[in-house]
């Protein structure tokens, strides 16, 4: 419905709607010290991607890992993380045609990490902020860059906790997680553009998203937990898999908003530390989450699945130095096809 | 000095860039008149016959005496870099190799960083040596490890004449950039017996890199403040019986800050290299000493704590060389046997144990045989010994056929067969988690023949040319697997051919001279082993960062003392995605340069006038930010000379 939204106010700004509209778009994340992520675009009904959008409409590329994508307010937004120092940037683009609109750049974004549209004409992106060595490498506090899409600007930054991370609105608020050694959910006023409070859940916690109950879904270290954004409350903290040695990542939540499919793998020390594990789903109802049942077994860069069809997009990087690859798969785990796009396929927004 | 005099000179520097822009040929007249070769010093190019060698002309390095070794490569040879922007990284594939398959000597001391197993270009300044030349293809077995790809000979200033000549130097170019070279060299007769001579260079240079703007064409121009400082020490006695004892010293100390105007992101690399060598040399024997320190601090922010990587090596190396005459022709043998052995101490953060040491050691014999007039041969065996393991035994064969003699026309078979190694890196093993103790050295077999022609049309034309196919072929080539966290193992199967064509033209009317050289590679280097499913997207395609069509051009015309140069470079895409899905830009950059000298007394002063990239060619550098556009330089050198007149 919000995605459907969005179209429309796409419409009314721009007369001339180009191709971009009714697909799905692969974040391709990129290879760190080649800075070179990007945006491939697929129509539904085609098994070839068309790559790197900003590239063939810009004739430049976007330079840096691509970090985060969203759409807003007939905007979509770029988050870029480059390997050089105070080249970090956004780029925002109109979202039908994919012609640049904005570039902001260092020193309003230093390490953007994820974004999130608030109204028609503001965003929020999280930033670390400029990072230190190996010994403190969180050495900044946060921030939340508040995007103002009416002028292009960043207007604020929300201070927040280290290692500032995913971001999940509901409502007026918006839930922020961090890595940076805090155990807190950040609440923020999105209307006031102010930290609230905090919700207090264990290491690393970051938000998924919304469940059909209204629930707050949020990872942390080998748990996820359920919150209840009303109260505040910690519903549930539910420990996923029994292997010591896995770790799940790429939790993507299905159209009913009912249940999470993930990937659960671990870097096997006997095996010259190559990435192993396989794919699970669970249901919000679950009591336990056993993750002994795959999905699918193998272990992917980016999950999504796609409220049109029901199909699971699955992003294979067989390594960081070549194409990536989609994979689109039926609810019983059978394959549909396996589509070549860039570097890293790490992420999907479904329109 | 008189006019004539100075006339006359300049006609005899002419003939020299002539007669060393066809060096393999002059080899070939020494060895043809059998005149009894003089060892000073040793040129690995001797026992390489079939291999094709490139010598430079003093022009060429004085025309870059003021900017990187690079450079000068990248606009007279088909080497292929790697940049990461200026004053930053940038290293060498050649012959379709990677950037530790390249052997970079220094008066014959391999001087790659031991930990990187590479050398960073943007710390080799021209300024630190007096001769350069281009050894193509595997020469491992006369140079030892890293010469897969080929090899750079780079060689201090010899002995000097005698007197005092003292020099400044300056440059000044768009950006606010700048180098400063102060330097004399001196030569004078201690007594009947014993000369004495030198050379002493300083240089530093500030690149504060100050773009008018952020960016070009939406491609960011990467804010980078260099710095760039050294000193160069010749010291050379000269005895009887040609016996010599030599001592050389380069210091270089680079830095490059990048965002420097941020103090909380900002980046600093300081790489600093201490070399040094003592030789002593008889007609028979050489004995060399040599002790180098390679320190690198990378830090971030305020700088306080930086990571630290420091690597001390100390060489001794002991040759003698031995002639004989075979057969009833007399046909000289000459054959070179020699030792070496190396200590290495190594203290970097991020390795298994706080000091790491290791000892190597080399035994070699090369041999070289001319045949017959028309007939060289050369072959050489080396093996060489790491603690914990042995590369394997490093054979090379190769030789020379002249086909055709004739007074104004020379055309010269040529082929060679060698293996070749590369002991792996410092990092490459002791790396914790990432490194590999167990991992094995690399092992090549390069295979080429090639056609060498020289003609003289007329008394005013001179005419060179040459062509070359190689066939290289890299197995146990190390890759820090990305699927593996970025482990290294010896995963992969390389090979790389291709062709060179390089030509040259030189006239030399009454009143004005006037040449052009070319060089065109074609390098196709693949990836050949299939080691995961999604391998068959990689395998067969080209390397990473390798452009497969290169071509350089190089023009001038001069008359009386003013010179004007055109430099030309092409490079087709090159792709930065193993499946050569996506690929950086093709170019071409081109240079003009415009420079005069004057002469009163004892003063000497050259100009010249550079525009570099007058095109304004936007190129992009591996991080996929904008090289510079059109810049300026005004170079200027004011040299006394006590002998001149």
């Amino acid at each position: 419905m919000l995605v459907v939204g969005m179209m429309g106010s796409c419409r009314e700004k721009v007369p001339d709607p180009e191709m971009y509209e009714l697909g799905v778009m692969i974040r391709n994340a990129g290879n760190y010290f080649d800075n070179n992520g990007s945006i491939s675009f697929l129509r539904r009904e085609k098994s070839t991607a068309e790559v790197d959008l900003f590239l063939k409409e810009n004739g430049r590329s976007l330079t840096g890992n691509a970090q985060d994508y969203t759409e807003v307010g007939g905007h979509s937004i770029i988050l870029l993380d480059n390997s050089s120092p105070g080249l970090d940037k956004i780029e925002i683009v109109n979202m039908g045609t994919f012609k640049s609109e904005a570039t902001l750049t260092a020193p309003d974004i230093e390490n953007p990490r994820a974004v999130v549209g608030i109204s028609d004409s503001k965003a929020y992106v999280s930033c670390w902020d400029a990072t230190g060595d190996f010994s403190n490498f969180y050495k900044n506090p946060g921030y939340i860059a508040v995007i103002d899409l009416d002028n292009f600007k960043v207007i604020r930054k929300i201070p927040v906790p280290k290692g500032a991370e995913h971001m999940v609105k509901i409502g007026n608020e918006v839930f922020l997680g961090a890595v940076g050694g805090t155990e807190n959910l950040t609440v923020i006023d999105a209307t006031t553009d102010t930290v609230k409070r905090s919700i207090k859940l264990g290491a690393s916690p970051d938000p998924i998203d919304v469940d059909a109950n209204g629930k707050l879904w949020v990872k942390g270290n080998g748990v996820v937990y359920r919150v209840n954004p009303r109260t505040d409350a910690v519903e549930a903290t539910l420990r996923v898999g029994t292997n010591p040695l896995k770790s799940p990542s790429n939790y993507a939540i299905t159209p009913d908003r009912r249940g999470f499919y993930f990937v659960y793998s671990f870097y096997d020390p006997t095996d010259s530390y190559k990435e192993k594990g396989e794919t699970y789903y669970f249901s919000i109802d679950d009591a336990t989450i056993a993750a002994d049942k795959p999905f699918v077994n193998r272990v992917f860069t980016g999950l999504g699945v796609d409220p049109m069809q029901g199909l699971i997009y699955a992003g294979v990087t067989p390594s960081y130095k070549q194409s990536g690859y989609v994979i689109r798969y039926r609810t019983d785990g059978s394959v549909v096809d396996s589509i070549r796009v860039d570097v890293a396929p790490s992420g999907f927004m479904f329109k | 000095m008189s006019k004539r005099q100075l006339y006359g000179r300049f006609l005899a520097f002419l003939f020299a860039v002539i007669v060393t822009s066809t060096a393999t040929l002059r080899a070939q007249e020494d060895s043809i008149s059998l005149r009894p070769v003089t060892v000073t010093g040793f040129a690995p190019a001797r026992f390489l016959a079939g291999l094709k060698v490139q010598r430079f002309d003093s022009v060429t390095v004085e025309q870059f005496r003021f900017q990187n070794l690079s450079d000068l490569l990248a606009f007279h040879t088909p080497l292929a870099f790697k940049n990461y922007g200026p004053g930053q990284l940038n290293t060498v594939s050649f012959r379709g190799t990677s950037s530790s398959h390249t052997a970079v000597l220094w008066n014959g001391l391999n001087i790659n960083q031991p930990n990187l197993g590479q050398t960073d270009f943007s710390t080799l300044p021209v300024a630190g040596f007096t001769r350069l030349a281009v050894q193509y293809g595997a020469s491992a077995s006369v140079v030892g490890t890293d010469a897969v790809g080929g090899s750079l000979l780079l060689e201090s200033a010899g002995t000097q004449p005698a007197g005092l000549r003292l020099s400044v130097g300056r440059r000044q170019a768009s950006f606010g950039n700048q180098q400063t070279q102060i330097g004399a060299s001196y030569g004078t007769q201690l007594n009947e017996n014993l000369r004495f001579s030198g050379k002493t260079l300083l240089y530093g240079g500030r690149m504060p890199n100050r773009y008018p703007s952020t960016q070009r064409e939406g491609y960011a121009l990467e804010s980078a403040e260099a710095s760039q400082r050294g000193l160069v020490q010749d010291l050379v006695l000269q005895g009887k019986n040609d016996r010599q004892l030599s001592a050389h010293l380069w210091l270089t100390d680079n830095g490059i800050t990048l965002a420097p105007a941020n103090p909380t992101s900002r980046e600093l690399t300081r790489t600093q290299s201490y070399r040094s060598m003592v030789q002593y040399q008889t007609p028979t024997w050489t004995w060399r000493s040599a002790w180098t320190r390679d320190l690198i601090d990378f830090g971030r922010g305020d700088f306080a704590n930086l990571e630290h990587t420091g690597t001390d090596r100390f060489l001794t190396r002991l040759e003698k060389e031995m002639n004989w005459r075979l057969g009833a022709g007399a046909t000289p043998l000459t054959v070179r046997i020699g030792g070496e052995v190396a200590h290495y101490r190594t203290r970097v953060d991020g390795y298994t144990d706080p000091l790491i040491t290791e000892n190597r050691a080399d035994l070699f014999a090369m041999s070289r045989w001319q045949a017959s007039a028309r007939w060289l041969l050369s072959a050489t065996v080396r093996q060489a010994f790491v603690t914990r393991f042995d590369p394997p035994i490093t054979p090379s064969l190769g030789t020379e056929y002249r086909l055709v003699t004739h007074s104004d026309y020379i055309l010269t078979l040529k082929g060679s067969l060698g293996r070749s190694y590369r002991v792996p890196t410092l990092n490459e093993r002791y790396w914790r988690e990432l490194g590999n103790p167990a991992i094995r050295p690399e092992s090549g077999f390069n295979k080429e023949a090639g056609l060498e022609a020289k003609w003289n049309p007329s008394p005013v034309h001179s005419l060179t040319g040459s062509l070359t196919a190689y066939h290289n072929r890299v197995d146990d080539w190390t890759y820090w697997n990305p699927q593996r966290g970025y482990r290294v193992e010896n995963l992969q199967l390389v090979v790389a051919r291709g062709i060179e064509v390089q030509g040259q033209w030189q006239a030399d009317f009454t009143s004005w001279q006037a040449g052009a050289s070319g060089g065109y590679a074609l390098t196709r280097t693949s990836q050949e082993r299939v080691y995961d499913t999604y391998a068959v997207d990689v395998v067969g395609k080209q390397l990473v960062y390798v452009p497969l069509h290169q071509a350089n051009v190089n023009a001038y015309a001069q008359r009386g003392r003013t010179r004007l140069t055109a430099q030309l470079r092409g490079v087709s895409r090159s792709f930065y995605t193993f499946d050569n899905f996506r690929f950086l830009p093709g170019y071409v950059v081109a240079n003009l340069l415009a420079e005069t000298t004057w002469q009163r007394g004892h003063w000497h002063t050259s100009a010249q006038i550079q525009a570099n990239n007058i095109f304004d060619a936007l190129y992009l550098n591996v991080k996929r930010n904008a090289m510079p556009g059109r810049t300026f330089s005004l170079n200027l050198v004011v040299t006394y000379n006590s002998e001149s007149k």
